[in-house]
């Protein structure tokens, strides 16, 4: 396993900040692996925060563990910036970004 | 490395976690949420780059006016747990809320100490290590941290 780095996200992004847009095109919210966060932690948290079933966080968490990120909500831009909210409240490594 | 076998910290009773955590363990639980309170009234340097991450990676304009926004809903949302862990740390049960709050604690510590040690997934415990210190407890905070989520699982729906 490596130390989790900041990821590179697509340049791309930067070029569509109209707010026409945004209202539109749907957010996903990410979470990235970090060194520090235990697995089974996280875990609890994806069931905690958006009452996933065991099977479904921890899936979410491995994907996260062994990928690097995972997609763990989608929506509109105030759903996932409060989904990334309630994930840094619990300390996890979280960003959004528009589902492309 | 040998640990000395230790009961777990929290188990579940009916609608309740009873702590079995010793005097000592209770006082260092005490004694780093009030570091932890007393690190979070300071101003927020490199240690806490964890506490308040980046929501827009690529857009460093709506991620300052994210920073803005939810600064301190997070920082009275961990003071609140630590006040929470202060005044029940001499508890014999908790509430699954309090337990909740000293995951906040808990987990809140490890990424405090974590980004001060520069924790990697490759790191292994050396015990010759000059910061062996700060990295058993890092330890310690996780085991209790892997014993609450153990706990607080039979809560969820």
């Amino acid at each position: 396993m490596t130390r989790a780095s900041m990821p590179d996200i697509d340049e791309r992004l930067d070029e569509d900040v109209g707010e026409d847009v945004d209202t539109d095109r749907p957010w996903i919210v990410l979470v990235w692996n970090d060194p520090i966060n235990l697995m089974s932690y996280v875990a609890f948290v994806f069931r905690k925060l958006f009452g996933y079933s065991r099977q479904k966080a921890d899936k979410l968490m491995l994907d996260v563990h062994h990928k690097g990120r995972a997609v763990v909500s989608s929506g509109t831009r105030e759903k996932a910036e409060m989904d990334v909210f309630r994930l840094h409240e619990h300390g996890l490594w979280a960003t959004m970004q528009h589902d492309d | 490395m040998v640990r000395r076998r230790r009961p777990v910290a929290f188990a579940r009773l009916g609608d309740l976690v009873e702590v079995r955590l010793g005097d000592e363990e209770r006082d260092l639980v005490a004694n780093l949420a009030g570091q932890f309170r007393s690190l979070l009234t300071e101003d927020a340097g490199p240690d806490q780059r964890r506490l308040y991450p980046t929501a827009y990676p690529a857009d460093p304009e709506r991620d300052a006016d994210y920073a803005a926004l939810v600064h301190d809903d997070l920082l009275h949302f961990r003071l609140e747990a630590a006040d929470v862990v202060a005044s029940t740390v001499d508890n014999d049960t908790l509430e699954p809320g309090e337990l909740e709050q000293w995951m906040v604690v808990l987990n809140s510590l490890r990424l405090v100490l974590g980004t001060r040690l520069d924790i990697s997934e490759a790191d292994e415990f050396d015990p010759e290590a000059p910061d062996v210190a700060e990295r058993s407890l890092l330890l310690w905070l996780g085991l209790l941290l892997e014993e609450a989520v153990e706990a607080s699982l039979g809560f969820l729906r």
